[in-house]
């Protein structure tokens, strides 16, 4: 129980450690549930095989189904910066790439895919692959919001070439979510090194040990995280 | 199949507006409500195309080398030999026939209006219930489907007093277009020509014309959407391979580390 379990003899405990406020989870979770039904309500007009859901009936609840769900999705960040404005703006900085981030990019196949145990540059709380999707999802958004909302009010007020554009935006833009979206979702829930990733995203909680090993700079801070990782770097290379 | 084509002879043509009133009755189109109209000192009546009135004629004033005059458009679809109506329209309620009309059927329109934004033309209108839920049915000419489907002409053409409208084969009615663009010329009207032989795929609705196309506030050089093709040819094929390019990836990534990483090692 509460993380225990025996294994060949030896008591082997996972220490909890907290990670993400309930504030942030929810908005993850609220995001997500008014992301997927925008994402099945739009592509009924991308999948031909779908065509019979965008005509006629189905097709008005179709639309009126997406435009109930992008209140949702363009209302929960909005309120989110008018309410906490700071912390809307933390997590832009914590989103921001930095020179370590190339490192991390390029050690990432090895590591992630083929298993090696390679020493990787330290990650704060979001590691680089968090950090660009969470910079795709604020592009993605602006552009979804401002397409969608010329495309939803502006016809016949705005000119037909700019709405042409949206529509081709607002394509464009889906594509890019989406195929984020395949890869963040494998990461979440199949990728065995993510384990604890899908953990704290519903009870704000995270390993210790699993916080050492892939967001040392949150859990050790900037100097302690660097010096572990000269360290193993230092490590690896003499024992290759 | 042959191409059919509505010839209008705009000479000819006085501004009875027969064929709005048999547009209106034959489709059993109402549409008072968009009717409403303010005097901005014209006898053009009703003010626009709209989602009831499927054809009407406007009325521009002109003063040219034969001096001041009315000129008359018969406005409605061009039925284009290449619609981007049709190639936008994701529910296929617009259609393009083998002979050339573009067609519609408004139980399987679901109101996205892509259509009204593609057109070159700017002529299918939408007929909104609702702009916050986007509760909306597009309308435009269909030539008279149901009569034309069974061999009869349009009404139009059927109530024109002043036989300025013709309805049939394409080849034909361009022949006789440009036979009396040059009866017309030999008579001084020396601007007089046949629109829309070759445009966006070639026109299904030709005008022969007194003065040129701009006089009468058509597009002189009307296109092809270049971003419907962008849009429908381009960026929609390349997004379903990189969609599925990232689903195969990730099922291949997967396949790796299932193999390459062992939970036991993970921390």
């Amino acid at each position: 129980m509460n993380g225990q379990e025996k294994t060949g003899g030896h008591v082997f405990q996972i220490r909890w450690i907290p990670k993400y406020t309930f504030v942030e989870r929810l908005l993850h979770w609220v995001h997500t549930i008014s992301f997927l039904p925008l994402v099945v309500t739009g592509l009924v007009l991308y999948v031909d095989a779908l065509r019979p859901l965008t005509q006629g009936e189905a097709g008005l609840w179709m639309r009126l189904v997406h435009r109930l769900f992008a209140l949702l999705f363009i209302g929960e960040p909005l309120l989110y910066g008018i309410l906490q404005p700071r912390r809307l703006w933390m997590h832009m900085k914590e989103f921001s790439l930095e020179r370590d981030d190339l490192d991390w990019l390029k050690n990432a196949f090895p590591y992630y895919v083929l298993g090696k145990h390679g020493a990787m540059p330290p990650q704060g709380r979001f590691n680089t692959g968090e950090k660009m999707n969470g910079m795709v999802m604020i592009l993605t958004w602006i552009l979804f919001v401002v397409s969608g909302v010329i495309m939803w009010f502006g016809k016949g007020i705005v000119s037909a070439d700019l709405f042409r554009w949206m529509v081709l935006v607002h394509d464009l833009t889906m594509i890019a979510a989406v195929c984020m979206f395949v890869a963040h979702l494998f990461l979440a829930v199949a990728h065995p090194l993510m384990w604890a990733a899908l953990v704290s995203m519903r009870f704000g909680v995270t390993s210790a040990a699993y916080a050492s090993e892939h967001h040392a700079k949150w859990y050790y801070g900037p100097k302690r995280a660097k010096e572990l990782y000269e360290a193993k770097k230092k490590m690896v290379s003499t024992e290759g | 199949m042959v191409r059919k084509a509505m010839l209008i002879d705009e000479s000819k043509c006085t501004a009875c507006r027969g064929c709005q009133v048999a547009c209106k009755q034959w489709n059993d189109l109402g549409g008072w409500g968009y009717s409403k109209t303010t005097n901005v000192g014209s006898y053009e009546n009703p003010p626009r195309l709209s989602p009831q009135t499927w054809t009407r004629i406007k009325f521009s004033e002109y003063e040219g080398a034969n001096g001041f005059r009315w000129l008359f458009l018969k406005e409605g679809c061009m039925h284009c030999g290449d619609p981007a109506c049709v190639h936008v329209c994701p529910t296929k309620a617009l259609t393009q026939q083998a002979d050339g009309r573009v067609t519609m059927n408004p139980d399987l329109c679901n109101g996205c209006g892509y259509c009204s934004q593609f057109c070159p033309f700017g002529i299918p209108k939408l007929e909104v219930s609702g702009v916050f839920t986007g509760m909306a049915k597009a309308f435009k000419c269909t030539f008279c489907q149901d009569r034309t489907d069974n061999g009869l002409i349009p009404s139009c053409v059927k109530t024109c007093p002043a036989q300025a409208l013709f309805w049939g084969d394409r080849d034909s009615l361009i022949a006789a277009g440009k036979k009396r663009v040059g009866a017309l010329r030999a008579r001084g009207f020396s601007a007089a020509n046949l629109y829309g032989e070759n445009l966006v795929g070639g026109l299904g609705r030709l005008y022969v014309l007194i003065e040129k196309a701009e006089a009468y506030g058509l597009p002189a050089d009307p296109k092809y959407p270049a971003l419907s093709t962008a849009w429908k040819d381009i960026v929609q094929p390349l997004g379903k391979i990189a969609l599925g390019g990232t689903i195969l990836g990730t099922l291949v990534a997967w396949l790796v580390i299932r193999r390459k990483i062992k939970m036991e090692e993970v921390e």
